[in-house]
Formats: C-alpha cells, sequence, structure tokens
C-alpha cells in the first residue's frame, strides 16, 4: 500500500500538508501587503507604496511556486481561504514593524517544513525549500534595513522618510 | 472475532491509478486525486472544533466523495474509523521516500 502511495506522490503527505498551510501563509501575507500598499497609496507615501505592491506580488508569487510544486509531485494543492485581513494601521513605521513580523512568522514555518522534509526523507521538498530559506534572510533583511532608516532619521517628515525607502 | 460492520471502511489499489473504498453499503472507485481529497475533507472534520460542532448539532456529517458522486452518511464513530483509515493508507515510512 505505500508503495502504491509513493507511485503517485513523490513528496510525503504530512509535509504537503504543511506545504498547503504555507500557501495559505505567502497569500495572506500578499493580502497584508496589499492593505499596507493602499494605506501609503491613499497618502501619497510614493516609496513605501511601490514596496508593498511589490512585496505583495512577490508574495503571491511564492505562493504560487509552493502551489505548482504539490500539483506537480502529486499532491493536491488547495487554493486557500484569506480572511481577516487588517486595512487600519496607525503609522508607516508600524506599518514596517508589521511586515517585518509577518516574514519572521513565514520564515518559521517555513524552517518547519525543511525540518520535517528532513525528518521523514522528504529530499525533494527539502531541496525546493531551500530557495525559501534563503528568500526569508533577504526578506527580513530588507524589512530590517527600513525600519533602521526610521531610526536614523527619527523626527523628520514622514515624506522625507519615504523618499529614501528603497524600491529595488 | 466478530467485525462491527457498521464501521467498516477499507480502502485497496486496484490497479496503479485506482483504487476502491469499501463502505458498510457500497464500493466507490477512487482516483488517486479523489483519495486525496477525501482525506483533506476527513482531516478537517476530524479537527476537535469541528467534531465539536458535529457532536452538539447533527451528530452525523454528510460527506460527498469521488467528485461529488456519492454521498457519505458518516457518524462520530465511522468519521474516526475512516480517519484510521485513510491514515494507515497514507503511512509512509521515512524509507519509502528514499
Amino acid at each position: 500500500m505505500n508503495t502504491a502511495v509513493r507511485k503517485q506522490m513523490s513528496i510525503h503527505p504530512e509535509v504537503m500538508d504543511m506545504l498547503n498551510n504555507q500557501i495559505g501563509m505567502e497569500m495572506k501575507a500578499s493580502a497584508a501587503y496589499l492593505a499596507m500598499a493602499s494605506w501609503c497609496d491613499q497618502r501619497e507615501l510614493l516609496n513605501s507604496k511601490a514596496f508593498f505592491y511589490k512585496q505583495a506580488e512577490e508574495e503571491r508569487e511564492h505562493a504560487m511556486k509552493i502551489f505548482k510544486f504539490v500539483n506537480d509531485n502529486g499532491g493536491a494543492a488547495i487554493s486557500p481561504n484569506v480572511t481577516g485581513v487588517n486595512n487600519e494601521f496607525e503609522s508607516l513605521r508600524s506599518i514596517y514593524e508589521t511586515g517585518l513580523e509577518h516574514e519572521i512568522s513565514v520564515t518559521e514555518s517555513i524552517f518547519k517544513i525543511f525540518k520535517a522534509a528532513r525528518e521523514k526523507n522528504d529530499f525533494i521538498t527539502e531541496v525546493f525549500m531551500q530557495w525559501f530559506v534563503s528568500e526569508q534572510s533577504e526578506e527580513e533583511d530588507s524589512f530590517r534595513s527600513i525600519l533602521d532608516i526610521f531610526d536614523l532619521m527619527e523626527g523628520m517628515p514622514l515624506k522625507m522618510i519615504d523618499e529614501r525607502i528603497p524600491t529595488e | 472475532m466478530e467485525i462491527d460492520i457498521k464501521y467498516s471502511y477499507d480502502i485497496k489499489a486496484l490497479t496503479f491509478c485506482k483504487y476502491v473504498l469499501t463502505a458498510p453499503n457500497k464500493q466507490i472507485n477512487l482516483s488517486f486525486p479523489q483519495i486525496l481529497e477525501l482525506r483533506r475533507n476527513i482531516n478537517e472534520l476530524t479537527q476537535f472544533s469541528s467534531l465539536e460542532r458535529i457532536v452538539n448539532n447533527e451528530n452525523f456529517v454528510l460527506l460527498f466523495v469521488a467528485d461529488k458522486q456519492h454521498l457519505l452518511y458518516l457518524e462520530i464513530p465511522e468519521l474516526l474509523h475512516l480517519k484510521e483509515e485513510l491514515e494507515l493508507f497514507f503511512h509512509a515510512p521515512a524509507s519509502i521516500l528514499v
């Protein structure tokens, strides 16, 4: 019976469940960044809005990458239900702080999948997840660097801080 | 030993991509994606919050299987039995992926 399942799926079923949760998490992050982009867009914070629109697209790309991976390996990718997206923020700084918290929770979730894949000898998923581990390191770094700008420019007008936010 | 037929669910592989779910009153042919869908539904229904909701309401669930071609009537013990059967079916020791 085990062999029958293996002939259909290259990834471990429990790891597949975790990957499906990750798809939901990435899509929720995408929706959260879209809300942040809208908040910035309404306040003409041009660099921040560009940053968050880009982040929203990137998170969706991550979700799609996992989605296709699950199906390509014989599993069943589940289109997630995204609810409870917060559209109210108190300040630009708090938006970036929330963004960093999002990224840290995504990183922790990716580490769990990586660990589970290793424990289950699911080498295909382990190798696939390596890209995400590096990517999360970069994502966290970009948010931390922006929060550093806030610290360095404390007391300056918001528009000036926004102009220092990298868009690339 | 006498087996209680009421709770008897069994999944077997017929061919490479055909499986059969034997329910108490019928046999249902399933493809592998249909088994994955069944597994997902059963896992959702057997979460603590779902079980609590079922017990506090109808005390049974109606579950479509095989792309909505069949309908299963499941009480809690049957639901749990089917979950066990699916877990057994998907139980892949670490070495199986090597």
